[in-house]
């Protein structure tokens, strides 16, 4: 159910990144208020920081599940409440992991840092 | 239908709990005690199913249900090896949690929702047994499906109402004994009480002969046989009974109210009201639970132990299984009496009820411990894997020895991808790390590295590693494996509180890092593709086996070394490609214990393990690495005021014929204890023992032999080996 994902992360200033505009069918996740998780990656990312970086970064892993399986689990798994909206974007422990969490209406992306992904197949169960 | 008592069938009718089934038959759980059928009191426990301390009056009666009596001890047996299947976790989040679902329980739902609240009610009377309130805040219930962990975001109203209250006298332990609320239900359900004799307010409904005066003790052999009271004038009456009913009065069932203090809980209903206080207990069992009397809570009471808190924790009362249900009305009317004050009830904790080993874990999880990108190569290697720094980590891979002299005369490679990475950038890099950091960064050359401690504001270290430039107002910086986090925290914080313009990644988990180590790893590295290998504190970026990889050339171990920093989904394919490209070179991999052996030989100190918290790099001899003549860094304050005061230890370096002392090891100066050893190790190159250790001053000096272990050890300077540092910047 889950494999490598990969990303790429940009570090660059708040208003650079709420400034910057991210190309159709990739999901942009803005983990931090200074940093973007961008998958699948770039070609060439646009950012209007000269001091930004970059920063290909394949050691994620995770996978898209169907909102049913995610909700379920996360019902068992999650003591914080999921977002009732979609998309949204959430992150937090989950089953114990630093879990990052894309749901959107039809499908849901979990990721955790690769690290993890031992624990994320053993945890994150139907 | 029936179930299965100790053994026996017992019949039950249907809607009978545990304990009505067994009084129906004559039976008790317990040897005895005032019976509430309120699921308040202690007398109705059983191991029911292999779960012990079971409330059988709140537990339906079904077929074939195993129930089993404590034993005369009062202990059920410990629950057997076999692990318990796991218990499964829910958690719903809402506004409001009630608690309790009687009149008070629905009338404050029903205002809620009213209000336009998510509410959820638990009610143990519908499988939703509450058994504690926690900090989130956090209601956790017990019900057929699992634990239920409910997460309200408003107010939680405890609506569990009132609780009997149970007597104090001499023979209170006799079975026959109920509550008046109790009586009325067992009469309901059929079971004849014979002659009742009632004590205080009366069951409703039931005939009985009034008891009058004060109660003075209950009489029988094992089942209550009479009631003796005393008259105003003095004397005393024995009515004779087959069952004696209490109604003493009423306590709140507050304890998830005293539970939740400080969180948005407040009580409705009885749950709310004042308890009655009974008249001072004059003798007899107080707390059934941990067999506290009379007698008991005056003794402490002549000891000094004035305090409903102090008087709970010096005779146990209260803490047993039910939580001061039964004792706390009569320990309060004693110490009132006592002390003329009536003092509040004591703070519950969780939990109320018992739970199982499943139950208190259900939705929790093992800490989770990561992996590096090579864990599965080590594995595979046969390595013996281990937790440290927060990583499993390969500690040997079956012969240490082995992976030791790899690294002294061929090439080895180690698994370092656990270090702290991280990166900064901005127009104000420069700044932040020349105030964190006691070196001159900006002598850092780009291309350069260079070795550093880290001190936190009072001086101490706290951990250690490198920065290197990559250009104008780009630094990597390297932490220790289990000091990343702390580290990456302490950047952060600083350079918000300065209001610093930089930015900061860490690339911890993204980046694996291998160490090529051994007097061929240049070799090593030229068959792999780098052309040009850098010098000693120097790093270059280039492909290695086709992985793009930071080189940086540095020695931990003492021999020359390169760490290889790249991304972490390459790390499978350059550690493969390296043992390939080594194998006539003799290469192996070394694990963490060989690591620590050979950076010992070098005098390389483990901050956390050499160190302690108190440790400034005078006391660990590293003062070269700390530039007090530095406008400011954090830290510098307290190292000026502190170079002011005499030294009093430093860690030294001590060699010693034979094998090496365990870590820990006390040091001795003649009579006197003079330190311990932080690192030791018999170092196959050198021949002898070599150690760390912490060693006191005496008369402003270090002395040069100790004992160690009862031994004699000399100190010596580090490093005890390659003193002049060729082989690493050969």
């Amino acid at each position: 159910m889950f494999e490598r994902v990969h990303t790429m992360r940009i570090v660059a200033t708040p208003a650079a990144l709420d400034a910057a505009r991210w190309p159709a069918g990739h999901v942009a996740l803005r983990t931090a208020a200074d940093e973007v998780l961008i998958t699948p990656p770039l070609a060439s990312p646009q950012v209007a920081d000269e001091h930004a970086i970059v920063m290909a970064d394949g050691a994620f892993f995770g996978g898209w599940i169907a909102p049913a399986l995610a909700l379920a689990v996360l019902e068992r798994e999650c003591e914080w409440e999921v977002p009732h909206e979609r998309p949204a974007f959430a992150q937090g422990m989950v089953a114990g992991l630093p879990v990052k969490l894309w749901l959107e209406s039809e499908r849901v992306l979990v990721l955790v840092a690769a690290p993890f992904a031992h624990d994320l197949a053993e945890r994150f169960v139907p | 239908m029936r179930i299965i008592v100790d053994g026996s069938p017992v019949d039950y009718a249907a809607g009978d709990s545990v304990l009505l089934a067994m009084l129906r038959a004559g039976m008790q759980p317990t040897s005895g005690g005032c019976l509430c059928v309120g699921g308040d009191c202690p007398h109705c426990v059983a191991t029911v199913d292999g779960v012990a301390y079971v409330r059988t009056c709140q537990t339906l009666a079904r077929p074939g249900q195993i129930v089993e009596s404590f034993p005369d001890d009062g202990y059920p047996p410990l629950p057997g090896a076999a692990p318990e299947p796991a218990v499964a976790a829910r958690n719903i989040h809402c506004d409001v949690v009630v608690i309790g679902q009687g009149a008070a329980g629905r009338a404050a739902a029903a205002a809620a929702r009213q209000a336009g609240k998510q509410v959820i009610t638990l009610d143990a009377g519908a499988g939703a047994e509450v058994i504690g309130i926690y900090a989130g805040p956090l209601v956790v219930a017990r019900t057929a499906a699992g634990m239920l962990h409910a997460h309200p975001q408003g107010e939680i109203i405890v609506a569990t109402g009132a609780a009997e209250i149970q007597p104090v006298a001499p023979g209170n332990d006799l079975a026959g004994i109920l509550t008046a609320r109790a009586a009325e239900a067992v009469a309901a359900s059929g079971i004849n009480l014979g002659h009742i004799v009632a004590i205080g307010t009366a069951p409703a409904g039931l005939k009985v002969e009034q008891a009058e005066g004060d109660l003075v003790r209950f009489e029988g052999t094992q089942r209550v046989a009479g009631v003796v009271m005393r008259d105003r004038k003095g004397g005393e009456r024995r009515y004779a009974c087959d069952t004696a009913v209490v109604g003493l009065g009423l306590q709140p069932r507050d304890a998830l109210l005293r539970m939740g203090q400080g969180l948005a809980v407040r009580a409705v209903g009885d749950a709310a009201r004042a308890s009655d206080i009974p008249a001072c207990p004059l003798a007899g069992t107080v707390c059934p639970c941990s067999g506290v009397t009379v007698a008991d809570l005056e003794s402490v009471w002549q000891r000094g132990f004035h305090e409903l808190e102090l008087v709970k924790r010096s005779t146990l009362a209260g803490t047993g299984t039910c939580q001061g249900m039964a004792c706390m009305p009569h320990v309060r009317s004693f110490l009132q009496t006592r002390g003329g004050t009536l003092q509040p009830q004591f703070t519950a904790r969780p939990v109320t009820r018992q739970l199982t080993m499943g139950e208190a874990s259900a939705g929790s999880h093992h800490q989770a411990v990561p992996r590096t990108a090579l864990d599965g190569e080590h594995r595979r290697l046969g390595a013996r894997m281990d937790r440290i720094g927060g990583w499993w980590r390969p500690w040997n891979y079956g012969n240490p020895l082995q992976e030791y002299w790899a690294v002294r005369e061929a090439v080895s490679i180690g698994d370092v991808s656990t270090l702290g990475k991280m990166q900064v950038s901005g127009p104000d890099a420069l700044e932040l790390l020349e105030r964190l950091y006691p070196t001159r960064v900006k002598s850092i050359a780009p291309g350069a590295m260079r070795y550093v401690l880290m001190l936190n504001d009072r001086g101490y270290i706290f951990d250690d590693g490198l920065i290197g430039c990559d250009g104008a107002n780009r630094y990597s910086l390297t932490f220790t494996s289990g000091g990343a986090s702390f580290a990456e925290m302490w950047v952060r914080d600083w350079a918000e509180s300065w209001k610093l313009d930089v930015r900061i990644l860490n690339q911890t988990m993204a980046l694996g890092a291998i160490n090529v180590t051994g007097p061929l790893a240049t070799e090593l590295l030229q068959r792999a593709g780098l052309a040009s290998a850098p010098k000693y504190m120097q790093q270059a970026k280039a492909l290695v086996a086709g992985v793009q990889c930071r080189v940086q050339r540095l020695s931990f171990t003492g021999e020359l070394s390169y760490e290889l920093h790249h991304p972490a989904e390459n790390s499978v394919s350059l550690w493969r490609q390296l043992l390939e490209l080594g194998k006539d070179l003799g290469i192996r991999p070394h694990g963490l214990q060989t690591l620590l052996q050979l950076r010992l030989e070098k005098g390389h100190i483990i901050v956390g393990q050499d160190t302690d918290f108190d440790s400034t790099a005078r006391r660990v001899d590293m003062e070269w690495a700390v530039k007090v003549e530095k406008p400011d860094f954090v830290g510098r304050q307290a190292v000026l005021r502190t170079n002011k005061v005499a030294l009093d230890r430093q860690l030294a370096g001590f060699e010693m014929e034979g094998a090496a002392p365990v870590e820990g090891a006390s040091i001795h100066f003649g009579s006197e204890y003079a330190g311990y050893v932080t690192s030791s190790f018999t170092s196959p190159v050198l021949g002898r023992a070599v150690m760390l250790g912490w060693l006191r001053l005496f008369a402003g000096k270090l002395p040069d032999a100790v004992m160690i272990d009862g031994r004699r050890a000399q100190r010596v300077p580090v490093p005890f080996y390659d003193k002049d540092g060729s082989r690493a910047r050969v």
